[in-house]
Formats: C-alpha cells, structure tokens, sequence
C-alpha cells in the first residue's frame, strides 16, 4: 500500500515536472509579399516598445532580448534609447507617430530625415505588448523555529505575453510586415520543507519566438 | 509616544536627472530673453507631505536645451538682470503643480508623475502675449524592483522629458505666438 502511494506521488510530481515548465506560445504572421526584406550590409534595424498605453508600457528588457536575437543573424540593431536620444523630442511615449500618414509627416521634417538617414536606419520595429499574471492559486506558508525551518504547500500562477511587433520602412515609408506572439504557461512553487520553484519562462519563450520569425524577415545582401 | 508615531512615517527625497538629450529641431529667428526666477531654479516639488522631489537644476537643464532648440538667439536670465536691448519676447516660467500616483493609490502596477507649468510670454515692452499652461506625465514600466524614491525619480525624468517635447512641438502652435510671428514677420516685410 506505502509502495502503491510513493508511486503515486513519485508519478504526479512527475507529470507536473513535465507539464509544469513547458509554454504554449503562437505566432501569427502577415508580410504582403513572401520575399524577404533586404537590407545591405551598412543599413540598420531599430527596435523601439510603445509606451503610449495607460495601464502598461513595453518593458525594455523585452525589446533589448528581442535586439539580440536579431543582432545574432548579422542585421545590425540600434539601441533604443541611443535611437530615442539621438532624435528628441520626436520618439517620445507621446510624440512618436502612431500610424504611417504621421511617420510621413514626421519625415518632411529635414532634421529627422537627416538625423535617420545620418545612423544609416532603414526599418523601424514597432514592439507593443505586456506580460501579465492572470489567476493565482493555493497557498504555501513558511516558518522558522528553534529546531531549523521549512515551507510547505503548493502555488501556481498563470502568465500570459502577447506581444505585436510592426515594421515600418523608414525610406518607403511603408509597412513591411506584422507579427504576434501570444505565449502562456504555469509555474508552480512546491514547499516541500525547501520551496521548489518551477518557473515556466513564458516571456522568454515569446522573446526567443519572435526574435527568430523576425530575423527571417530580413535578409542581409 | 507621539515621538514613536511619528518616526513611522518617512520623507522620501527624490533626486532627478539632470542631464537630458541635446533637441533635434530647427530654431526660428527670434531673439527671446528665458527668465528662471531664484524660486523656479531652486524648486522643490512637495505633492504630498511624505514627498519632496527636487526638481530645480533639472528642469533650468531641460529648458535651457529646449529653448536652444526652438530660438535662434536665446538669453537666459534672472528676474533681476535687465533685458537686453534686442529682445524681442520675454518668457518667464513657474512651477503650476506637481502631483504623485503610487501603486497603492492608482490600483495600477506603476508610480506615475504629473508636472504642470505656466509660461508667460511678452514682448519686450511687456505686454503679455499669452499665458500658456503645459502639462508633462511621466509613468514607470512597472513597480517591480524599484525603490519608492527611485521609483519617482524614473518617472519625473519621463514627466520632464515629456514636458520638453511638449514645449518643442507645441509652443509655435499656440494661436497667439502664431499670431505674433506672423505680425512681426509682416512688419519686417514692411521695414
């Protein structure tokens, strides 16, 4: 009977160990034309989060991630806030244009289009999105007394990331392409005298998947 | 007892940046004469009795660069210096308000900063042009991992950012500054 329940338990600590770390992420995608961008070797990639929304903003740890994975295929990205900087008051949360007929506008302006044209920026990424902890359950208490410590009981949360990325072509001043990541996943905390965490990396997951449908957007000439 | 009580509750101090980026725009052939009053240059914002954000030197920095961007020829001066003789506008500035969000009191998972400051424009006889009240928000991306103090210093820096892209984009739109130019243009035309 004891062998029948540690089996039992041994099996669904398992389960959870399996299911419990893995997200289910989807990408959804639409280019007007199957070709891939093309980008010679001098031309530049910035990547920038939208900061407009009331109740989130991009975070920019998400949009450094995301630079990296692209900066791995040889398309040379512009820091954000080196972008940001270099052309104020323009990209502010509530300056920068929120659609084509403003980014056209925007580049009449002589010392925007120079500034752009000067650090070589060819296409503009466009990252909107937030990562979020929805529903909450269980509960794990931990003490300490004379005789040593420990925590015991059983947490999970839900995290969801959804994020939409938008390439604009600074020269054309056209829209190239959209992409959106929804990723989710559990993690759980098990407070078996030491709490062991099993993180599901859900942002990560959403980073690394739209990073690599990113870098086949562009091919460098 | 009272004493007790009393050190329960902390001040927080906020300290903000005070270098910001040089503005990307084309200045317009005005001579203008910018005036910090002593109490604009040594401001402090106190949005509630448990804040005090020091906001002096960073916003003389942020305005003195963004006021380089919007004129040719700029003065900057204090209330007791005397105009130079070609000023052709005066701008004089003042804190309005400064108010403070936290997570606690906005139910949302951001400290959020408001500044508001009155400009008031003459010409260089004193007659005033306009009045202008311009807003600047600031918000940080979340509350994690910040200090409360380091929490609203992000977000007066985005606040103060905001208001100088504000300044920058908006000033020559004001009707009456529009109006101005184009009086001042035509009288040169006519000269």
């Amino acid at each position: 009977m004891k062998a029948k329940l540690n089996s039992f338990i041994g099996s669904y600590l398992c389960i959870i160990f399996l299911s419990g770390c893995t997200a289910v992420t989807t990408i959804d995608e639409y280019r007007p034309t199957n070709e891939s961008i093309r980008l010679d070797k001098t031309e530049k990639v910035v990547i920038l989060g939208r900061r407009d929304a009331g109740h989130y903003e991009t975070d920019s740890e998400f949009i450094d991630c995301v630079s990296k994975k692209i900066n791995t295929a040889n398309v040379r990205v512009v820091g954000e806030q080196t972008f940001i900087d270099s052309i104020y008051p323009w990209f502010e949360p509530r300056t920068a244009p929120k659609g084509l007929p403003r980014l056209k506008r925007l580049m009449q302006e002589n010392v925007v289009r120079e500034r752009v044209t000067q650090q070589n920026i060819r296409y503009l990424v466009w990252l909107d999105g937030s990562t979020e902890t929805m529903g909450q359950g269980g509960s794990i208490s931990c003490a300490v007394g004379p005789a040593g410590g420990g925590c015991f009981g059983f947490a999970q949360w839900d995290k969801i990331s959804t994020y939409d990325a938008t390439v604009w072509d600074l020269v054309e001043l056209t829209e190239k392409g959209r992409l959106r990541v929804d990723s989710e996943g559990t993690s759980y905390l098990i407070g078996a005298v030491a709490p062991i965490p099993l993180l599901t990396p859900v942002k990560s997951d959403a980073c690394g998947s739209l990073g690599n449908q990113l870098k086949k957007f562009f091919t460098v000439d | 007892m009272i004493l007790q009580l009393g050190a329960c509750g902390s001040v927080t101090n906020v300290t903000v940046s005070k270098s910001f980026p040089a503005v990307l725009s084309t200045p317009k052939e005005v001579t203008v004469a910018i005036v910090f009053t002593d109490e604009f240059s040594g401001y402090s914002g106190t949005p509630n009795n448990k804040t005090t954000i020091d906001l002096g030197s960073s916003q003389v920095n942020l305005f003195k660069s963004a006021f380089k961007g919007l004129f040719r020829d700029v003065y900057f001066l204090n209330e007791q210096t005397p105009l130079p003789s070609d000023t052709e506008m005066v701008i004089s500035l003042s804190n309005a308000e400064v108010q403070v969000a936290t997570p606690s009191e906005n139910y949302l998972n951001v400290f959020e900063v408001w500044l508001k400051y009155n400009l008031s424009v003459t010409d260089s006889d004193g007659r005033l042009i306009t009045n202008w009240f311009m807003p600047g928000y600031g918000k940080t991306p979340n509350a994690f991992m910040y200090s409360k103090e380091n929490a609203i210093s992000q977000a007066t820096n985005v606040a103060l950012r905001d208001a100088g892209a504000k300044l920058l984009l908006d000033f020559y739109r004001i009707p009456a500054v529009n109006q101005w130019l184009r009086e001042k243009s035509s009288e040169s035309k006519a000269q």
